[in-house]
C-alpha cells in the first residue's frame, strides 16, 4: 500500500475521524510499522490527557458483562428449539463446523485457537439449541445464520482462500464487526450481540465482496424457546 | 480461569494473542480509567457503561487489532473506549457539553475561563498555555469529538492547518502533563 497514515496519528488517537476514515486506518496499521509507532505515540499523548480527567468507578455489573462478552463462562443450557423446514440448510452448515472441529481443535498449538475454538463452540451450541433464520449473501455462496431475537449470529463462507472482514451496513455507513477466518475450506465468524441487524456486507480490505439483507418478525415464530443471552 | 501474570508487559502480549482471560484482566486493571474516559465524553453512566462494554467487545471480535508493536496496552484501550464514546455521541448527536464553552472563540475563551473555577484544572491551565489556534483546534477535538472537517469548516482554515495545529499542540499539551504525572499513572 504505497499511502501512509501517519499525518492523522493524532486526529485519530483524538477521535476526529469520521468512523470510516478510522476503519480504514485500523485496517492500515495491521501492515504498517511505521504508522503504527506513530500512532501509539499519539495514543500515548491522548491517554496523559484522559487519565488526568475527573476519575469514576467503574459499577461492578460491567465488569460481569464484559465477562459474558468474553465468554469465560460456558452457556447454560437453552430450551430446545422447534424445528423448522428453513433450518435444514443452517443444520448442515452446523454438522459441516462440527465435522471441522476436531481437526481444527487437533492443529491448534496456541491459546488464541482454543479461543476460537470456544466461540465456534458457542455458535454450534446456538445452533443446535436455539431457533434461527438463514439469510444469503448475494454472491460468494456465502450465508449468515443468526438468532431470532438477534443476539448471535454466524457467518459461514464455503471455499474462502482468506479472511474477510464482516460489517454492519447502517446509517449510511458501516462497523466492522471482525474476520471470517478460514478454517479448511469455511471461513466462519462467530458474533454475539445484543442486538438486531439488518444488512451485512463481506469486505475484502476496503471492497465490499457480498451482502446479505436480514429480515426479521415482529414477533417470535415460538417466543417460549427464544432465550436471552 | 489462568491466573494473570506480573507485568504489564506478558499482558500485553497475551492480550495480542486474544486470549479471553488477557482481555478480562486487562478491563480489571484499567476498569475505572476506562469507564471515567467514557463518562468524561458522554457525561452519561448508562451511556459510558454500554460504550465500554461495546468498545471491549469489538476488540474481541477483530482478533490482531492490538500488537506489542502498538506500545503501551493501556493507552491503546483508552483511545479504543474514547474513540467508541466520541462516536457514540455524534450518532446520537448530543449537543450537550459540560465543554461546550470552549466551542466559542479563542477570545471569549480566554476571559471565561480565567475567572473559572475550572481554571485551577491541570488539563484546563495547560490547555490555556497553548497558542490560541492550536488550543481552539485541540478543544473542539478533544472536548467535543468533532471531525477534523468539522474543525477546518467551523474555523474556516485548510484541512492542513488544522492537522498541523493538532499535531503541535497535541504534543506540547502531553509534555505540558506530563511534568507532574504522579497522579496520571495510577490504574
Amino acid at each position: 500500500m504505497p499511502f501512509h497514515v501517519d499525518d492523522v496519528a493524532e486526529l485519530y488517537a483524538l477521535g476526529s475521524l469520521e468512523d470510516r476514515e478510522r476503519e480504514a486506518v485500523d485496517v492500515h496499521l495491521r501492515r504498517c510499522s511505521q504508522c503504527t509507532q506513530a500512532i501509539a505515540d499519539a495514543e500515548r499523548d491522548v491517554a496523559t490527557i484522559a487519565s488526568m480527567e475527573p476519575r469514576h468507578e467503574a459499577p461492578a455489573e460491567l465488569g460481569s458483562r464484559i465477562e459474558r462478552v468474553l465468554e469465560v463462562r460456558p452457556f447454560a443450557r437453552a430450551p430446545r428449539a422447534v424445528a423448522h423446514t428453513w433450518m435444514i440448510p443452517a443444520a448442515m452448515a452446523a454438522v459441516l463446523l462440527l465435522g471441522l472441529l476436531p481437526t481444527a481443535y487437533f492443529a491448534a498449538e496456541s491459546r488464541a485457537m482454543h479461543d476460537a475454538m470456544i466461540a465456534q463452540n458457542s455458535a454450534i451450541t446456538r445452533l443446535a439449541s436455539q431457533p434461527y433464520r438463514v439469510a444469503n449473501f448475494n454472491a460468494a455462496r456465502a450465508r449468515v445464520v443468526y438468532g431470532v431475537d438477534g443476539s448471535w449470529y454466524v457467518v459461514i463462507v464455503p471455499s474462502a482462500p482468506k479472511k474477510l472482514a464482516v460489517a454492519w451496513m447502517h446509517d449510511g455507513g458501516r462497523t466492522m464487526l471482525g474476520e471470517a477466518v478460514p478454517h479448511g475450506d469455511v471461513a466462519t465468524l462467530y458474533l454475539p450481540k445484543s442486538h438486531r441487524m439488518d444488512r451485512l456486507a463481506l469486505m475484502d480490505g476496503e471492497r465490499i465482496v457480498a451482502e446479505a439483507k436480514l429480515t426479521w418478525q415482529r414477533t417470535a415464530p415460538n417466543r417460549q424457546a427464544v432465550r436471552s443471552v | 480461569m489462568i491466573p494473570a501474570p506480573e507485568g504489564d508487559e506478558a499482558l500485553a502480549a497475551a492480550f495480542a494473542a486474544h486470549h479471553a482471560w488477557a482481555f478480562g484482566e486487562a478491563y480489571r486493571r484499567h476498569a475505572s480509567l476506562l469507564y471515567s474516559a467514557a463518562y468524561n465524553v458522554l457525561g452519561n453512566a448508562d451511556d459510558a457503561k454500554d460504550c465500554v462494554g461495546d468498545a471491549v467487545a469489538r476488540l474481541w471480535r477483530s482478533p490482531g487489532s492490538y500488537t506489542a508493536q502498538r506500545g503501551n496496552l493501556r493507552n491503546f484501550l483508552v483511545v479504543c473506549v474514547r474513540n467508541e464514546a466520541i462516536s457514540r455521541r455524534r450518532r446520537q448527536a448530543r449537543q450537550t457539553r459540560v465543554e461546550e464553552r470552549l466551542t466559542s472563540m479563542a477570545p471569549q475563551f480566554e476571559e471565561m475561563h480565567l475567572e473559572d473555577p475550572i481554571e485551577r484544572d491541570r488539563v484546563r491551565r495547560a490547555l490555556l498555555a497553548l497558542p490560541a489556534e492550536q488550543r481552539t483546534a485541540i478543544a473542539l477535538a478533544y472536548y467535543d469529538g468533532k471531525t477534523q472537517s468539522e474543525i477546518a469548516a467551523e474555523l474556516r482554515e485548510p484541512l492542513g492547518t488544522i492537522k498541523s495545529r493538532i499535531k503541535l499542540g497535541l504534543r506540547k499539551l502531553a509534555l505540558a502533563l506530563e511534568v507532574a504525572p504522579a497522579e496520571s499513572e495510577r490504574a
